[in-house]
This record gives structure tokens, sequence and C-alpha cells, in this order.
């Protein structure tokens, strides 16, 4: 029984993390309806970002992590500025912008080998502190990422409800078109879309990084699940990738328990298939018909 | 000059990669990232028949095509009624799923230690071995799949895909079961790629799952997507452009450590470049909408 509540934690942890990435990605795909899959080179760049100024620069932990923070909220406008915007501009069909995405998360993941290596890098080479609730064992970084999890889920509640932001990214993901005549300024929302979605990305990456050291190749398996998460959450609604997120990390952690941890991503990827097959709207999506999709 | 014979048999294999994926991506619309999957299935099946078997290279090659094409059922069957981003990434799970298949399933595949000791094909009692011999005997495939693309795609089958491709619903409206095509395309594509699958197997003698990963597909749909797609020579420019870039940076002497993460940087800037700039590809006549 303990074991169970165990994985089942380790799932929550994990979970936690993925939805943090996946509300990022979750955000700018409702929005500005593009399959942002540069938010893996986003997520990479944030981890390096840290890894610059603790390691390199001995800078202390807490500025470093403002540091990458802020550095990957700043690379996310330039993403915006000098690549999706000239394609929103000409009005090029969505799967072009897709496709440059995947060009750009290409360059990017290799800009970064180039300059510091192919090699896995570690940030802390002290085991984790861990700690004992009830019959299962903490660690501090497993803390951390629920604790973060949690402040974002009601940061985020709070600004989609109550602001006038808020209410426009809802316009945003419902009628892009009509929000223009209402009067919303798309390109200065996108910018925020894009810097808010790219900290979150940032977040889940220092988070990670802290834990488990860094590579050139990281970003992509995880915004993958991301993608995943915020399909099945449900991609019409922005807290789905929470949810999605949150249950991805335990499909994981259960399909280790039963099955081996050489199966997770399999796991993931089924479940995706499954969903897109029988419920494409995801958990909490509303049920439309195929034609009423926009892509 | 074993190495000038050595590019050009993997630019035989390569073409008949892009020109069957050009079927999905160009003819069909289907942006699909998952041809390297059906690319290692070819290459494993035949590589596994071959070791574990003995069986002949001329028996393993049709059971390679049947497996691949009763697997591209698996990806066919649930992407083909979903569109735009939902299609795309059904066939990336896809593709994540049978690399983690290749890779994990250690008792059939032998996981990351890869096939070795794969036998070269022989026929009649004659061993086709090395790069000049089978140079010819991948020339003489290519041609042969060339000729079969062709026929298909000139053929009624090759127009009711561009008809889906530019209106479905119109299609669909003149009596066409737009499923059933797409299902078989995907069929015909994936049975190309093992082709050219089994005989990179065979050419090389060792295969690992490294060969057919993602990047992999994202490389075989760069070249459909530089060349351009929707004709038969776009697909051609594009698999003599992106196979031989990474020679002329040999060439160059760039160092082997760097070499590979350049090429990619080349590889990305293209794919964004071409996207803003000709999202037709340097001599296709299709683009996306």
């Amino acid at each position: 029984m303990n074991l169970i509540l165990q994985f089942l934690f380790n799932g929550l942890a994990t979970g936690a993390l993925y939805a943090i990435v996946a509300l990022g990605f979750g955000l700018i795909y409702n929005t500005t309806k593009i399959f942002h899959i540069a938010h893996g080179a986003v997520y990479t760049i944030a981890a390096y970002l840290l890894f610059s100024a603790f390691i390199l620069l001995k800078l202390p932990l807490y500025l470093s992590i403002l540091i990458a923070l802020f550095g990957t909220a700043f690379f996310g406008i330039l993403i915006e500025i000098f690549v999706y915007k000239p394609f929103y501009k000409k009005n090029a069909p969505p799967v072009t912008s897709f496709i440059s995405s995947l060009g750009l998360y290409i360059i990017l993941q290799n800009l970064i080998a180039l300059i510091y290596g192919n090699q896995v890098q570690v940030l802390t080479t002290q085991p984790e502190k861990t700690f004992q609730l009830g019959s299962i064992i903490v660690s501090r970084i497993q803390w951390l990422e629920i604790t973060t999890f949690l402040i974002i889920s009601i940061l985020f509640y709070l600004i989609i409800s109550f602001t006038r932001f808020g209410k426009s990214l809802k316009a945003l993901s419902d009628n892009p078109l009509l929000a223009e005549v209402v009067g919303i300024d798309i390109d200065s929302s996108r910018l925020k879309i894009f810097a808010i979605g790219s900290l979150l990305a940032g977040l889940g990456a220092i988070l990670s990084a802290l834990d488990t050291g860094i590579e050139p190749t990281m970003g992509l398996p995880i915004v993958m699940i991301a993608i995943v998460a915020v399909i099945i959450g449900g991609s019409s609604v922005f807290e789905g990738a929470l949810v999605g997120g949150i249950l991805l990390g335990i499909l994981q952690a259960l399909s280790i328990w039963q099955l081996s941890a050489r199966w997770q991503n399999t796991v993931v990827f089924i479940a995706l298939i499954i969903f897109l097959l029988f419920k494409p709207e995801g958990i909490l999506g509303v049920r439309r018909r195929l034609e009423e999709i926009k892509i | 000059m074993n190495y000038i014979f050595h590019i050009l048999t993997m630019i035989n294999i390569y073409l008949i990669l892009s020109l069957s994926l050009n079927i999905l991506v160009g003819y069909s619309g289907l942006l699909s990232i998952c041809h390297a999957a059906f690319y290692g299935i070819g290459a494993y099946i035949s590589a596994i028949l071959m070791t574990k078997l003995g069986i002949n290279f001329f028996f393993a090659l049709p059971i390679a095509i049947m497996g691949s094409m009763v697997l591209s059922l698996l990806v066919s069957i649930p992407s083909v009624r979903l569109k735009g981003d939902y299609f795309i990434l059904t066939t990336f799970a896809f593709q994540i799923i049978v690399f983690d298949v290749l890779y994990n399933w250690v008792s059939l595949t032998k996981g990351p230690y890869g096939i070795s000791g794969i036998p070269s094909p022989s026929f009649l009692g004659y061993l086709i071995t090395g790069p000049v011999k089978y140079f010819f005997f991948s020339l003489i495939i290519s041609i042969l799949c060339f000729v079969f693309i062709n026929i298909v795609l000139k053929a009624p089958f090759g127009q009711v895909l561009k008809a889906i491709r530019e209106d479905e619903t119109l299609a669909h409206a003149l009596g066409k079961n737009v499923t059933k095509f797409k299902i078989q395309a995907f069929a015909v594509a994936s049975a190309l790629a093992a082709i050219s699958g089994v005989l990179f197997a065979h050419y090389v003698t060792y295969i690992d799952p490294t060969s057919f990963t993602l990047d992999e597909s994202i490389f075989l749909l760069s070249i459909v997507l530089i060349g351009g797609c929707g004709n038969i020579k776009g697909p051609i420019f594009g698999t003599f452009l992106l196979v031989i870039i990474p020679e002329i940076l040999r060439f160059l002497g760039i160092p082997d450590t760097i070499a590979p993460n350049i090429r990619q940087i080349i590889y990305g800037l293209l794919l964004v470049i071409f996207m803003y700039f000709r999202p037709q590809g340097i001599a296709g006549e299709y683009k996306f909408e």
C-alpha cells in the first residue's frame, strides 16, 4: 500500500512539472493557434541560462533563477517578433507556422549544443534533501514542484477570471477576428502571451534542471508530453493543461510501477491516440462537431 | 571511388523515401511525421527474418513490405479522420511508439545494441556486396519504385488523392470514399518506405534504433518540403540537395564533432526561410493551406 502511495506521489510531482510547461504551451496554442514546438527550445534555453548564471558566473541561486526566468520570457518575445509575427502578418496558413516552429526548434537546440556541448551537465552534486510525510518520502524538489504548481494554478485562475487581460485571452481563444474588432490589441496581447507562456516553460525547466541536470535535447520530450497533456485535458480551455499534466504524471508513475520505466513515454502516446479516437475534445473540453474546430 | 558510390547508394535509398512521403504530403495533403518509423519497420523485419530465420533476401523483402502495410493501418485508421494539428500529432505519437518498441523490445530487436551481421542479398548465388555492386542493385530497385510511383500517381488513384487534397468535401460529394483513399495512400507510402528500409539494412549490415528516430522523420519531411512537393521533381531536387549538404560540409573541413549540429542548423534555417518566402519549396507545386 505504501508503495502505491509513494508512486502516486512521485507521479503527482512529475505531473506538476508537466502541468506547468503544458499551461504555457496551451496558453500560446489556444490564443494564437500556433503549434509552438519551439516551446521545447525555450525550455532548454531557460535551463542553460540558469546553468550559465549559477555555475559559470557563480551567481547566487535566487539571482540565477530570476535571470533565467526573465531571460526566457524575453526570448519568447523575440521568437514572436522575429518568427511568428511575420507569418501572422502575411496571413500564412497555420501549417507553415507549425513547420517553421519545428525548424526554429532544430536551430535553437543545435545552437545550444554548439555553445555548451552535447553532454549532460549537472547543477548540484550533493544529494537532494528528503523528509517523511506520513509513510511517503518527499524530496525538496518534489515539494517545490507541487507548491509551484499550486501557486501557478491559483494565480492563473485569478488572472483568467478577474482581469481584463484574462478576458482578452478568452476572447482571442474564441474568435481572434472578433476580438480585434472589439478593440483588443492583438499585437501587444500576443507579446504578453509569449512572455507568460515562455516564463512558464522556464519555470518548469528550472525545476527539472535542479533535479536531474540538463542537456541540449531535454526540451523536445517534455514539450511533446506537454502537448499531449493539453490535448487530453481539453485544448479549448486553459485549465485543461493543468488537469492533463497531473494525469499524465500519475499515468507514467503507474506504468513505472506496473511495467517498467522504459515504457513510460509509450504509455503517454498510446493515451493520446486513444483520446484522439474517442474523446478528441479532451476531459474538460466542450464537444464540437469536427467541422467547427478551426485549425 | 567507393565514397562516391556510397553517396549515390544513399541517394537511391532516400529517393524512394522522399518520393513515397510525397504521396502523403504532396498528393494527399497529409503532413505525416512518421515516415522514418516505416523505414525502420522495413529494415527491422527483413533484418530479423534474415539473421534469425535465415530467409533469403527476395523472400524477406515482400514480407517486410506486407508487414509495413499492415502496421500502417495502426496509424492511418485513427489519424485520417482528424484534421490539421491533430493529424500531425497522431503521426508524431506513432513515430515515438515505434521507436520505443524498437528500443525497448530487447528480446526481438536487441534494443540499443542493434542487429549486426545482416547478410548481403544474393541473387541466384551471386552475392551483391560492396558499394559499387550495391549501387547498381539499389539503382534498379529505385528505378522500379520510381516507375511504380509514377504509374500510381498518374492513374485515377493519384488524381483522386489530389482532389481530396484540394477539396475534401467536394471529393466526398462526388462519391469518393475519402477515408479509404487516405488509408490506401498510407499503405502505399509505407510499403515503399519499407523497401528503402530493407535496402538500407542490407547495405550497412548493422542497424540500431537511432537510424529511425523522430529526427529522421523530420529530416525526410524537410527533404520533401524544401525540394517541394505535389509533383515528382520536387522531392528529387530535395533529396540531392539535402543528402549532399553534409558531404559539402565535410569538404569545407568542419570538424566531425560539430558537423552534425551545423548540418541540423542549416536544415532548420532552410525550413523557416522556405516556409516564409516559398512554402511550395524549390520545385514543388503544392503549398499548404
